[in-house]
């Protein structure tokens, strides 16, 4: 057998390589010599211990597989890692949705309504979905009419289960909620003392252990093996421990997750104080639901939350720590950045701007809530957090699409609904999200990828704002676009929608409709100013400045203060520049002076904004020459005192919509760029058939 | 050494120690080749692992009725296991006789093993055993 082990081949893992690598193995001998036979006893005894290698090589190639986070596949390993990370799953969480009810007939003084109420919804999907309150709420009535205003509803059945605490069939007191549509941000835990004793404490999760002692009362949460929730208990310490007799009571809402988001009406099933509902208005429909953590999502959160150490240091802790949803919101998408980064900077704070999934905002107390429960407690102590809202900025699309009928099944109008919808899984894949940019590549690869008979296409791009308009008082809007505006587009400039609501300055009683906005660009382009960028040294005397562009007329001096450049007047403004510079020279006998820079803004720069209407005659009537400006070169409109009376539209939204330069847009910062997926206006698309004759 | 005076050596499957050495008993040159033919006309196809064609349909035949015909199908299975998976031994004669009486087919197989020049007799009773 000399020289076997010179041929181990310890790599093989399939049957017949082992096998091969045995017989290789018995060459070596010559008491046994018939290895090479197929009928021979001694192959049928290779053919065994080959099953068997293979059996083992493989057992141990998976246990190794589920021993790392990064190969791991069955759940219950991948849990099990992020265990070792200190990561919990997140579970399902119960999308919300607020409503006002109302009751009336009301007879007594104030009504009470009582929380884990059942309001049905109106079928998603063809299925009803069920919503509660988790908390209650009291209102006086009015003239017998009780109204509950934004009582918070949240898409789940409420659950409870009770266990008693005994060492004898529970030595390790785990206690398992058997139930896989737990919402764990809504799990309420606690201990009654004994069944004779009806005093009963509360329990929290516990957070920070280096906080817990032996009188915590905190419990632990975990999942385990069968994807269930386990609750667990401190040792008496790390936590108080429970002891013998001890009843445990868990509620919670038991939730279908995203499933019943985008409810956004609903009824209330049962009667309140004997009082039947006379009507549940919605206000926000269900949005910002999750489903349970998926394997995928475990792996890529449980390492970041680890490196981040319960403690939001580097942008990437806050992500990690926001995302945990431990207020049961969940987002599409966070962005956060230090305000060094901001223009102008703001230092010691940290911006953190959040997409709630399935909604634009957070509310008010969201955000606080979020500030003082989750941020601040593990931000560092001089470094201030703040929230600020995404500034979308929705892209309107104009698609015009040639076809070959030849070369399709498809009608036109199929075509086209096909090329929307494809449209709209683009802007949700590639965009509505922070730091996304709008390829117009892919948008036309994918117009063009939808059917083999699309012959060509092209897009038109806008880009709109839309915001809500004070209508009770005048104020000072500003839209930034964050890219340089087209200038008076014959038909696609800057225009809004729908059309507004203004009174009528000779006679306020009146209320002009139909009003819109309209730009005008400056007529002449003359030099508007001259900024300084770079103010030079050692100047004895005002140095020239001479423009130089494709217009006449344009002149301006400098000043000067110690030998620095600080300021360049413009004394005549000139006319017909669309484009200048202006360079600086040394007076005649100015030795010593250099290093000065300026540039020149042309007037073209900005354009004025102004209202109008059509009169009773159809004649276009200006109702206000200047109600704003806009920065072409910045892309920022600027609406001045704007004092609508109303806006054409039941939410009061106006969009003001713009042509961009380029079709390459980018966000930054808190800039999500969207296709708005609720806006029928919002992808238009226009197929044409291409004919052969 | 008296063992590599043998051309073949193999274990003897049925691991009954050898009446001498107290050993695993062994098989050796011409009784290793008879019996590796035993193994592989009693392995039914699919039974070895990984191997499906090894073996032979034998016991499936042996539920046939008990005709010349199945006679001459046992014979070409016999043939076809020998040629494809033994190649120590070339067939010399081969008669498969259907015995109705006894429910029962006899093999009577002589066969050259590796360079002898006088074959070897080797005779099968092919019977069902349930």
């Amino acid at each position: 057998m000399a020289g076997a082990n010179s041929n181990m081949q310890l790599t093989n893992l399939d049957f017949d390589s082992i096998k091969s690598n045995f017989i290789t193995y018995l060459q070596g001998q010559n008491t046994f010599q018939d290895y090479n036979f197929e009928g021979s006893g001694l192959n049928v005894l290779l053919d065994v211990l080959a099953y068997n290698t293979q059996y083992n090589a493989y057992y141990l190639n998976q246990v190794a597989n589920e021993m790392f986070l990064d190969s791991a596949v069955q759940r219950s390993s991948v849990v099990s890692q992020a265990k070792v990370l200190g990561y919990t799953p997140k579970s399902a969480i119960a999308p919300t949705a607020t409503v006002n009810v109302v009751f009336t007939g009301v007879t007594t003084g104030s009504l009470t309504l009582p929380a884990y109420q059942s309001f049905g919804s109106a079928a998603i999907n063809g299925v009803n979905y069920t919503f509660t309150n988790p908390d209650s709420y009291t209102v006086n009535t009015v003239n017998n009419t009780a109204t509950f205003q934004n009582v918070v509803i949240k898409q789940g059945v409420p659950a409870t289960y009770s266990f008693t605490v005994d060492s004898s069939t529970n030595p390790k007191y785990l206690f398992e909620i058997p139930d896989n549509a737990i919402d764990t941000t809504t799990l309420q835990v606690s201990v009654q003392q004994s069944s004779s004793n009806s005093f009963t404490v509360i329990y929290n999760p516990a957070s920070n252990f280096l906080q817990l002692t032996n009188t915590s009362q905190v419990y632990f949460l975990q999942e385990a093996l069968n994807g269930n929730y386990q609750i667990y208990f401190g040792d008496g310490v790390l936590g108080q421990k429970l002891s013998d007799g001890n009843i445990l009571r868990v509620n919670y809402l038991s939730t279908e997750g995203t499933s019943g988001a985008g409810a956004n009406s609903f009824v209330l099933l049962n009667t309140v104080s004997g009082y039947p509902p006379s009507a549940v208005i919605s206000v926000t429909s269900a949005t910002q639901g999750g489903d349970k953590e998926s394997i995928d999502s475990i792996k890529f959160q449980a390492p970041k939350s680890y490196a981040a150490q319960n403690r939001a240091v580097t942008k990437s802790d806050y992500i990690s720590m926001i995302q945990e949803n431990k207020l049961g919101i969940s987002f599409d998408a966070v962005n956060v950045w230090g305000g060094e980064e901001n223009s102008p900077p703001v230092y010691g704070q940290v911006f953190i701007c959040l997409k709630p999934t399935g909604s634009y905002t957070l509310t008010a107390t969201q955000k606080t809530r979020l500030l003082s429960e989750v941020i601040s407690p593990i931000s560092v102590l001089t470094v201030k957090p703040s929230i600020v809202d995404p500034d979308y900025t929705y892209i309107a699309l104009t698609v015009d699409v040639l076809y070959d009928p030849t070369k399709t099944t498809q009608t036109a109008s199929q075509i086209q609904a096909g090329i929307t919808n494809a449209i709209q899984k683009f802007g949700t894949s590639t965009l509505n999200t922070f730091n996304s940019s709008f390829n117009a590549y892919d948008l036309l690869n994918t117009i063009q990828s939808y059917d083999a008979s699309i012959v060509t296409s092209d897009f038109n791009l806008q880009l709109q704002k839309k915001f809500f308009p004070n209508l009770s008082s005048t104020q000072t809007y500003n839209l930034y676009y964050h890219t340089p505006l087209k200038k008076g587009v014959l038909l696609s400039g800057i225009s809004n929608s729908p059309d507004i609501q203004y009174l009528d300055p000779v006679n306020k009683a009146n209320t002009i409709t139909g009003v819109f906005i309209e730009e005008v660009p400056s007529a002449t382009y003359g030099v508007d100013t001259i900024s300084v960028i770079n103010p030079g040294y050692s100047y004895q005397l005002p140095p020239k400045v001479t423009i130089t562009g494709d217009g006449t007329g344009a002149e301006a001096h400098a000043v000067i203060v110690g030998g620095a450049i600080t300021a360049v007047n413009v004394t005549s403004s000139g006319n017909n520049y669309t484009s200048a510079i202006a360079t600086i020279t040394p007076q005649t006998g100015d030795t010593t002076g250099q290093g000065g820079a300026v540039v020149v803004n042309l007037q073209g720069r900005f354009g004025a904004l102004r209202t109008y209407y059509y009169n009773a005659n159809q004649v276009k009537t200006i109702l206000n020459s200047n109600v704003g400006t806009v920065d072409y070169i910045n892309g920022v409109i600027t609406l001045n005192n704007f004092n609508p009376v109303g806006i054409d539209n039941p939410l009061g939204e106006l969009a003001i919509t713009a042509t961009p330069t380029t079709s390459i847009i980018s966000s930054t910062f808190n800039g999500i760029i969207t296709i708005d997926p609720y806006d029928p206006n919002a992808i238009t698309v226009n197929v044409t058939a291409k004919t052969n004759s | 050494m008296a063992i590599n005076q043998h051309i073949y050596s193999d274990l003897d499957l049925t691991f009954l120690p050898s009446p001498a050495t107290g050993d695993v008993s062994m098989k050796y040159d011409e009784q290793a080749v008879i019996r590796s033919i035993r193994n592989l006309l009693n392995t039914n196809l699919y039974d070895r692992l990984f191997q499906p064609d090894i073996g032979s349909t034998l016991n499936r035949l042996l539920f046939e009725p008990v005709t010349p015909l199945t006679a001459t199908l046992i014979q070409n299975e016999v043939t076809r296991t020998i040629t494809n998976y033994e190649p120590r031994a070339r067939i010399n004669t081969l008669v498969v006789s259907a015995n109705p009486d006894g429910n029962a087919f006899n093999v009577a197989l002589t066969v050259f093993i590796g360079n002898q020049t006088s074959p070897t007799a080797i005779n099968i009773l092919l019977q069902r055993t349930r």
